[in-house]
């Protein structure tokens, strides 16, 4: 669910329906300006890429669409995204006055996604790897059946191709309206990471703002290391939640992955700009010691 | 009827289902160890933290065969529901479980599951002990127990709390549990920004057993009788003990090889 969403880049998302009529209407002005949601300075679309959407001024890490993000982890050349079709799910003909499947449908045609994940092969540091990137555009990066299928097949594709997992994690949780079906997805995963696992093939997980739920009860934190993002939210229960719940007073920091770090949920912190070459180190070593 | 009368109707009708499933007389973990098993001893703390009464477990006798029993135990007055915390384990619960479940798998014990949570804790020390990861570490060893291993839903199973204690060759639930991803409460303030829409989320989200057996996340539904297993609590335990035991008999037959492959296909296609 969108819940926790960021707001960071809205205003792209803006700027892409006015160009999208056709070049005669594309407007003036370059292809748009980003916002920072952390100190709102604004940036030419193109330096902030360049800048794998950190600010180069404050260093927010800013949301990344999941095809852009498999861009940026694999080595130049090696990207070659698995096209799956999981089909149309409705298992609870679930209606909120907009019917899910319409939800979905609009989904899509916003994201150009078959649903939350983009599955790829790629080669990270030449070694040949699976790539599982959450898109927290897609209706919050919620785990649904469609989304459980496509990870349980990407992890069928790593053992049958002898490849590591490398998986980015952003996700507010379950997808409710799928109801039961949905929490059935987190042991459908870990059967995912399990085959993985047992395998002997590397994963690494990443974990993006926001990571929550379901998702973090799952295979977002079943991997051999973990590695956060930055400032991430991540954790199993909102924040907001647990206020209203328990009346506890939130910590300075709480649920931040540099508190996670603290309390060893997760192995490192890890700046966008040196991901890359982290994720590649932990693949090198692991393919070394075989 | 007009259409408003008729959606009232259904979302009373549903949200009573979840009362039902909440009534405090239905049989908790500790009565079924209790009046279904014999020689329980108990094996508390996850020699990590700390011990969490919102899970009980221990070796037991059912019949003539030695089983792990856990159990997320939710009290039955004012002062246990509180030292039980309300059947919401914190990690540490999880842990326990973790530990009782190597401890069956060394001594070829089946484990059986007594899952009665609304939903794993939510506070500031669960999720600085890591509550997810305890949950998703239960969930790889449950999916990896190379014993065969019976859950159960007593009242409520509800998210990814539950789902942890109930990854299993063979999933029963008292008819007149709910299995939910989460509270209606939670699912309301999710889909709705209003907690206040219970019944409404109730009424969407079919957060009955029957749910679960449809899509194949139940096996079985132990019938309760009526008007529902808190006027009867010890019939409905009997009953349970009867599919209890007649399920492990068919498992312990199964090779433990095919027993772990058959578990991992099966949650490999959970969902559809
Ligand atoms: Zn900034």
């Amino acid at each position: 669910m969108d819940r926790n969403p960021d707001q960071v880049i809205r205003r792209q998302d803006v700027a892409r329906p006015l160009a999208a009529p056709g070049p005669k209407l594309r407007p003036v002005a370059p292809a748009g300006t980003v916002e920072c949601g952390g100190c709102g300075r604004r940036f030419g679309e193109q330096r902030f890429e360049k800048h794998l959407r950190v600010c180069p001024h404050c260093g927010r890490h800013a949301a990344v669409p999941a095809t852009t993000r498999a861009g940026q982890l694999a080595d130049p050349g090696s990207l070659g995204v698995v096209r799956m079709d999981v089909g149309d799910r409705d298992p609870l003909g679930f209606n909120d006055g907009v019917p899910y499947p319409s939800r979905i449908a609009q989904a899509r045609e916003r994201t150009h996604l078959q649903e939350t994940f983009v599955i790829a092969r790629a080669a990270i540091a030449a070694v040949p790897v699976v790539l599982a990137c959450m898109d927290f555009g897609f209706l919050g990066g919620s785990l649904g059946s469609g989304a459980g299928e496509q990870f349980a097949r990407g992890c069928e594709l790593a053992v049958a191709e002898g490849r590591g997992l490398v998986a980015v994690c952003t996700s507010g949780g379950a997808r409710m309206q799928e109801g039961i079906v949905s929490l059935a997805q987190m042991a459908r995963c870990s059967a995912g990471v399990v085959a993985v696992s047992r395998a002997g093939l590397p994963h690494i997980s990443v974990l993006a703002d926001p990571c929550f739920g379901g998702v973090t009860a799952s295979f977002a934190v079943q991997a051999d290391v973990i590695l956060a993002e930055p400032r991430a939210r991540i954790g199993f229960a909102g924040g907001r939640v647990i206020e209203q719940a328990t009346y506890d007073r939130l910590p300075d920091g709480f649920q931040t992955a540099e508190f996670l770090l603290a309390h060893g949920m997760v192995d490192a912190v890890v700046e966008r700009g040196v991901l890359r070459d982290t994720v590649a180190s932990l693949l090198t070593a692991f393919r070394g010691s075989r | 009827m007009s259409v408003s009368t008729e959606t009232a109707e259904r979302e009373r009708t549903a949200f009573a289902a979840v009362e039902l499933a909440r009534n405090p007389g239905r049989p908790r973990a500790l009565q079924v160890i209790s009046e279904a098993f014999t020689e329980w001893t108990e094996m508390r703390g996850d020699r990590l933290f700390g011990d969490d009464r919102a899970v009980v477990g221990g070796p037991a006798l059912l019949g003539n065969r030695w089983v792990m029993v856990i159990g997320q135990e939710k009290g039955t007055d004012a002062i246990s529901r509180a030292v039980h915390n309300f059947g919401m384990p914190h990690p540490e619960g999880y842990r326990k479980a973790q530990r009782l479940m190597r401890t069956a798998e060394k001594f070829a014990m089946p484990v059986v599951c007594l899952v009665d949570t609304p939903a794993a804790h939510a506070g500031v020390a669960a999720e600085e002990r890591g509550q997810a990861w305890a949950i998703a570490e239960t969930l790889m060893t449950m999916l990896q127990l190379r014993v065969p291993v019976v859950s159960t839903v007593l009242s409520e199973g509800g998210s990814g709390g539950a789902l942890a204690l109930a990854v299993a060759d063979r999933v029963l639930a008292l008819e007149n549990a709910v299995y939910t991803v989460a509270p209606p409460e939670t699912c309301a303030a999710i889909l709705y920004r209003d907690a206040g829409q219970r019944a409404r989320a109730a009424a969407a989200l079919r957060p009955g057993v029957d749910t679960a057996y449809e899509i194949g996340l139940v096996d079985e539904l132990i019938p309760e009788p009526t008007p529902g297993a808190h006027a009867h609590p010890t019939v409905t335990v009997a009953a349970l003990r009867g599919a209890i035991v007649r399920h492990l008999d068919e498992l312990c037959t199964v090779d433990v090889d095919t027993l772990v492959q058959r578990r991992a296909a099966r949650y490999r296609a959970a969902g559809g």
